[in-house]
């Protein structure tokens, strides 16, 4: 058994050496690990002053609001408040969709707003050319390299013939093969290294949760053994070096570069998005319907207000123990929440069945896969952003409707209809909101959303693996 | 004409290249077919738009067919926006995915209103379009690359090199072969290009820029190659090392200089600009009436002799503040162009430098669908802006009544003229940088000698 062992690590030592008297393999390993830092540096201190300054934004909103001067509570609602979204700490090693999404998010009254200033818009079309990240390293650059150097690793055996003295001599050829796999295997983990050590730093230094730097670094680890295994397996088939190297050059451009464009357009094309300005129309013809609630007298509050009437016991708005206004604000709220939060959820279906069809492709393409693990785990994908905007969406409505009830609690319906007078509730009202917290998706969540993806990994890691395993047995009779 | 027949024989007879060129063919087609698509899409929606947002301002219209100001018409009624299109978009499609085409705002603060973002899902925009732009610049080098990284290598490695270089004109037939290799990878990306052109009406002088770019494209790569295949190695370390700058030059540079342009020029001023306008909005309700519109009154010497305001509350009043809320933070809004544009100006200067940055900024400029051409289409808004404001102005300031008349008097929006100019200097600076790789590529295969192919 040590005998095996022993001549498997010496052929993988053996195929180190060749690796490491190649002047370009070191010079191509050395350079990725030069981009993965300065990605990782970059990355870490884009994101840290990014959270610094959203941070800093919050405070001074929030600073704002409560600084409001004494007012009728209906202006506060029109007043509103900002929410900045902070950056998630491992959007630093995959920032995903964050450079495309806005981050400045103004909250009001009988409005649902939109995110405001992504990057995206503010960059020249260089963004488009890729953002230097080391998930983009990762993803795109290692696989790279390993095609490089590793589409000779059998290849050149098989060319010189030293393959058929090597067989010759007994050694197995699943030895050759694994030994090979081996020093591909470690050349890998020597471009991973810095990568893992980047996420080892952030999840010990408590600036990122465990368990998704964790899934992090499984994901990229299969995602370049598939690659190592991928790499070997053609090199095993090919008849030359260059037509192993020609094959997994096409494979790289078509899963690497080609797919992960191609198939969010083909998605995009195939599932429609209603644009913001037809969506407002409907939306607002549907408000329209709802009745103004600015109006306490709105026929479309009838029925709201004989109700109230009957609950009190009452005949009259004015005998209400509370402010009408008040109270049919705060019914036009819900009504029209109701209505806004359908048409969101409407459109975030919509881009969620996209990301299906993209995602149903990562068999395929199993670059993909690898981003939607990646996206999930860094909390930078659409899932993580919809969950913002929806708890925005959730203090906004909590916020209004308490503002909506402060005039319905604080301000007499006689006061308050007679435009005459001046209302004013005390400024200690806004301070005694609460701030706005942003709750990161649970674990459970991410893991979830993380599990397809995981397992098409697997599937593919898997299945390349048997592959070679079963081919590796041949190796003396394929492509001699 | 004998020795064409006999190349093009050389080349059908490889099976490899021909695929290549078929698949590049077949590449090209796809996207320009695919933008030309996206393109009507975006047309019909402008045409789906327009009706329905008649319908709105009639039914707002009816709403008011008669009021003794015009408050609530100005209020109510929005105005659509659009930006059309360009002949040329379908080539590079470029922002027009992320920011909106489409845009409604009414006579309120234009600057709450201006940077409302459009519906888009950010996963699908993550990787960029698959556009014409994205053949040319990510996989047209590839198909370069394979097919003449191994022109010198491939006739040592089957025997015939030093016999084709022991001819008299071998540098002709290395030229010969090199440049019948790029017509044809030329014709692959150009055809369908130059069919996308004719069929959706793109300028003349528009198409012969692109097809020059793409020219040039090829022109660069190719020279590159044939630098790096006239050295004495095997194929494979040609064929990594053109890779190599490939990846360097179209993914890796372009990405480190996108990190160093955000760090050097910061642009959060958008956001600076969205809350002090908030706070000048909102704050103008504490602020005794009279003396915001005296404010503003001062700056719009205009509508000085109408009425003073009464007591309560008056539209005249209420817009007045919030052209003062967009006139307080005109400082801030200039310099948060002024930053995109700085960005947009050091990318182009960059575009000098790498062929592929520098293509992508031509083929962008020409197909209007660039930074500047969002930021064009935002002076269109703003000025239709000013218009819906002076336009109600005469009425609110008047006090004359405002009826289902009127509502058919209101302005309506023109889009502008797409400038469409390439830019020169960096289109010529891609045209240069594509020769003198080009030249060099050239000199290097006539100077090939049978001592260096040992």
């Amino acid at each position: 058994m040590s005998a095996v062992h022993g001549i498997v690590a010496r052929i993988a030592r053996e195929e180190w050496r060749a690796l490491f008297r190649d002047r370009a393999a070191v010079a191509g390993v050395l350079l990725l690990t030069v981009l993965m830092l300065v990605a990782a540096l970059t990355a870490y201190e884009h994101q840290r002053n990014a959270a610094a300054e959203r941070a800093r934004y919050q405070a001074h909103a929030n600073g704002e609001f409560e600084g409001q001067p004494d007012r009728h509570p209906h202006r506060m609602v029109h007043y509103g408040h900002f929410l900045f979204r902070p950056a998630n700490p491992l959007a630093a090693f995959d920032p995903g969709i964050d450079g495309f999404t806005g981050h400045t998010l103004f909250l009001e009254g009988h409005r649902q707003n939109s995110a405001n200033f992504g990057d995206v818009r503010q960059t020249s079309l260089l963004l488009r050319f890729g953002q230097l990240t080391p998930a983009f390293v990762l993803q795109v650059l290692a696989p790279l390299l390993l095609v490089f150097f590793g589409h000779a690793a059998v290849a050149r055996e098989r060319e010189s013939g030293t393959l058929r003295v090597l067989l010759a001599q007994g050694v197995g050829s699943r030895q050759i093969v694994l030994g090979k796999l081996l020093a591909l295997a470690g050349f890998a983990g020597l471009a991973l290294l810095p990568a893992l050590a980047a996420l080892a730093w952030l999840a010990a230094g408590g600036h990122a949760p465990w368990q998704p730097a964790l899934l992090l670094a499984a994901g990229y680890t299969g995602w370049l053994l598939l690659w190592t295994t991928g790499v070997v397996l053609v090199s095993m088939l090919a008849r030359r070096g260059r037509d192993a190297l020609l094959l997994l050059l096409t494979c790289w451009t078509v899963l690497a570069i080609l797919l992960p464009r191609w198939v969010p357009a083909m998605a995009n094309g195939a599932v429609a998005l209603p644009t913001r300005f037809e969506d407002a129309i409907h939306v607002q013809r549907e408000y329209l319907a709802l009745g103004d609630s600015h109006n306490p007298d709105d026929p479309k509050f009838v029925a709201f207000r004989d109700g109230l009437l009957k609950k009190y016991g009452v005949a009259r708005v004015e005998d209400l123990p509370v402010n009408f206004k008040g109270l049919v604000g705060m019914e036009g709220e819900r009504r029209s929440t109701e209505l806004f939060n359908r048409y969101a959820g409407e459109a975030f279906d919509r881009q969620e069945r996209q990301g299906e069809i993209i995602d149903a492709f990562g068999w395929i393409s199993p670059a993909l896969a690898l981003r939607r693990l990646s996206m999930a785990a860094a909390g930078t994908d659409l899932a993580s952003y919809r969950g913002f905007l929806e708890q925005g969406e959730h203090y906004r409505y909590t916020l209004i409707q308490g503002l909506n009830r402060l005039q319905a609690e604080r301000l007499a319906y006689a006061d308050d209809t007679n435009p005459a007078r001046e209302n004013r509730v005390s400024r200690e009202h806004w301070q005694r909101f609460p701030a706005f917290r942003y709750r990161p998706p649970p674990l459970d969540d991410t893991l979830r959303r993380a599990a397809p993806a995981g397992a098409i990994l697997a599937f593919w890691l898997a299945g390349l693996g048997t592959l070679a395993w079963l081919l590796a047995g041949r190796l003396g009779r394929i492509a001699r | 004409m004998n020795w064409l027949t006999f190349e093009l024989r050389l080349v059908v007879r490889s099976r490899l290249s021909v695929a290549a060129l078929l698949l590049l063919l077949a590449l090209s087609a796809l996207a320009v077919w695919s933008g030309i698509h996206e393109v009507e899409r975006q047309r019909q929606t402008i045409a789906r738009l327009a009706p329905l947002h008649q319908q709105d301002v009639a039914a707002l219209a009816a709403r008011y067919p008669d009021s003794p100001t015009a408050g609530s018409a100005a209020y109510y009624t929005f105005y659509d926006t659009w930006d059309p299109p360009t002949g040329a978009a379908f080539l590079a499609l470029g922002l027009r995915d992320v920011a909106p085409y489409v845009l409604r705002i009414r006579a309120l603060g234009l600057q709450a209103q201006l940077h409302d973002g459009e519906t888009f899902n950010p996963e699908i925009a993550l990787p960029g379009r698959f556009d014409f732009a994205f053949v040319l610049i990510y996989l047209a080098p590839l198909f370069v690359i394979a097919l003449l990284h191994d022109l010198v290598s491939g006739e040592r490695q089957s025997g015939r090199l030093r016999l084709l270089l022991a001819m008299p004109d071998a540098g002709r037939l290395w030229r010969r072969r090199a440049g019948l290799r790029c017509a044809l990878l030329f014709g692959c990306l150009a055809l369908p290009a130059a069919a996308g052109a004719a069929y959706s009406g793109t300028g003349f002088g528009a198409t012969a820029i692109v097809l020059a770019v793409i020219a040039a494209s090829v022109a660069f790569w190719a020279g590159l190659s044939l630098l790096v295949a006239t050295r004495p190695w095997r194929a494979v370390a040609h064929a990594t090392a053109l890779m190599g700058a490939w990846a360097l030059l179209t993914l890796v540079l372009p990405a480190l200089a996108n990190v160093a342009l955000i760090r050097a020029i910061p642009v959060h001023q958008g956001v600076d600009l969205m809350l002090a306008q908030r706070e000048a909005v909102h704050g103008a309700w504490e602020v005794p009436r009279q003396q915001t519109l005296d404010r503003f009154l001062a700056s719009h010497p205009a509508w000085q002799h109408t009425a003073p305001l009464p007591a309560g509350f008056h539209w005249k009043w209420y817009f007045a503040f919030h052209q003062l809320g967009d006139e307080s933070v005109a400082g801030e809004v200039r310099e948060y162009r002024a930053g995109l544009l700085a960005r947009q100006a050091w990318t182009v200067r960059l575009g000098w430098l790498l062929p592929g940055v520098g293509a992508q900024g031509v083929l962008h400029r020409i197909a209007n669908t660039d930074l500047p051409a969002q930021l064009a289409y935002q002076d269109g808004i703003a000025a239709h802006h000013r218009a819906i404001r002076e336009f109600y102005y005469g009425y609110l300031f008047d006090e004359r009544r405002f009826g289902t008349a009127d509502f058919a008097r209101r302005p309506v929006f023109v889009p502008a003229a797409a400038d469409m100019s390439p830019p020169w200097p960096a289109t010529l600076a891609l045209f240069a940088l594509a020769a003198a790789a080009l030249l060099a590529g050239l000199s290097r295969l006539g100077r090939l000698r049978p001592h260096g192919a040992e």
